[in-house]
């Protein structure tokens, strides 16, 4: 569940932003916030996220630190299960991609791939409590 | 390694949501064989080349049993696996045979105490975690058909359920339900309760 999570991630949370040097970079709210996406788009920028995080970040988070790689594998994991209940949205077709959605999504991908790998990955795992709260504020 | 054979007889011991590896001892007259336990969720199975991750309070611990609990946070499946270590010498890998998630945890009744006091009827619960929510139903006996019900988040102290009737008896049962799993238990055993007073006393 979001909630375990959220307790996840709050455990490490300190941990891996002290791990990103680039402040003045955002992957998920650069140039517009989560926040502007239409209620109509939130399911499937949501579905998108999470293989987002599923596919490209988490494999590139392993630390030297037991309790955090612990951590990560928890919150990992329920990323999928999230995922999976996610995806009975998705084959029922109440998960539709408008194009506001698929732009937003390109630009993540594009913030992404904009530093070398292991930076965004950390970067965009310290930035999990910005897709929480959207995901809290919105669903 | 082929020296020191693998742990057997590994199981998984799961009760409202508390989860333990346990194993049989390797034996090694005259000295302290340690063990170490690594799990791996669908996640490192899958997307991360099935790797394993170990689990640091359970590492080189005497111990044949490790709680996994905080481990086995999420609803998919797991696998778990211990090894035996005498000094630089390893035992293969003892695998859980099958997958293990959380789903599969027993639930059991909640351990509950009802009281009167006086025309008040309150109930007492264990608590159980922050993954428990309470039914708990009550009703007057012999109005069975007529039953209360009072679903609980958090369980932090007595809670009132009902006023009674004078001399009435009530009837109480409660059941736990998870919700990250979607499962409840099956219901504690009924107590009833006689509120204070006489009948004869509202007669009059």
């Amino acid at each position: 569940s979001v909630a375990e999570i959220r307790a996840g991630f709050t455990a490490i949370k300190a941990n891996i932003q002290s791990r990103d040097p680039i402040r003045s970079l955002s992957i998920l709210s650069h140039p517009h916030s989560l926040h502007k996406v239409k209620s109509s788009d939130r399911c499937c920028i949501t579905h998108h996220l999470f293989s987002f995080y599923v596919d490209k970040v988490f494999k590139h988070c392993r630390t030297e630190d037991s309790f955090v790689n612990r951590k990560i594998s928890s919150i990992a994991n329920s990323f999928l299960s999230l995922r999976r209940r996610l995806g009975q949205c998705h084959e029922q077709n109440n998960c539709v991609c408008g194009e506001e959605s698929t732009e937003k999504f390109k630009q993540i991908l594009a913030n992404y791939e904009g530093l070398n790998v292991t930076s965004a990955a950390m970067k965009s795992l310290g930035e999990l409590d910005i897709l929480l709260d959207w995901m809290e504020k919105s669903h | 390694d082929a020296l020191l054979p693998a742990p057997q007889s590994i199981s998984i011991l799961s009760t409202n949501m508390k989860h333990f590896l346990t194993w049989s001892p390797v034996i090694v007259q005259g000295a302290t064989v340690r063990y170490s336990v690594e799990f791996q969720g669908e996640y490192e199975r899958e997307h991360a080349n099935g790797s394993w991750i170990p689990i640091s309070e359970c590492s080189l611990t005497t111990a044949t049993v490790c709680n996994i609990t905080q481990d086995i946070s999420a609803t998919v499946a797991y696998k778990l696996r211990v090894r035996a270590e005498l000094g630089a010498t390893r035992s293969p890998w003892g695998t859980t045979k099958g997958f293990f998630n959380s789903t599969m945890t027993s639930l059991t009744p909640p351990l509950l105490r009802v009281v009167a006091d006086g025309h008040h009827l309150l109930v007492e619960l264990a608590d159980m975690g922050p993954s428990f929510q309470f039914r708990v139903l009550y009703w007057k006996k012999g109005q069975e058909g007529r039953v209360q019900q009072k679903v609980m988040k958090e369980v932090n102290s007595v809670v009132h359920l009902d006023t009674m009737e004078a001399g009435a008896e009530y009837c109480v049962k409660a059941q736990t339900h998870v919700e990250a799993i979607n499962r409840s238990s099956s219901f504690s055993p009924t107590q009833c309760v006689r509120a204070q007073g006489d009948k004869s006393m509202w007669l009059v």
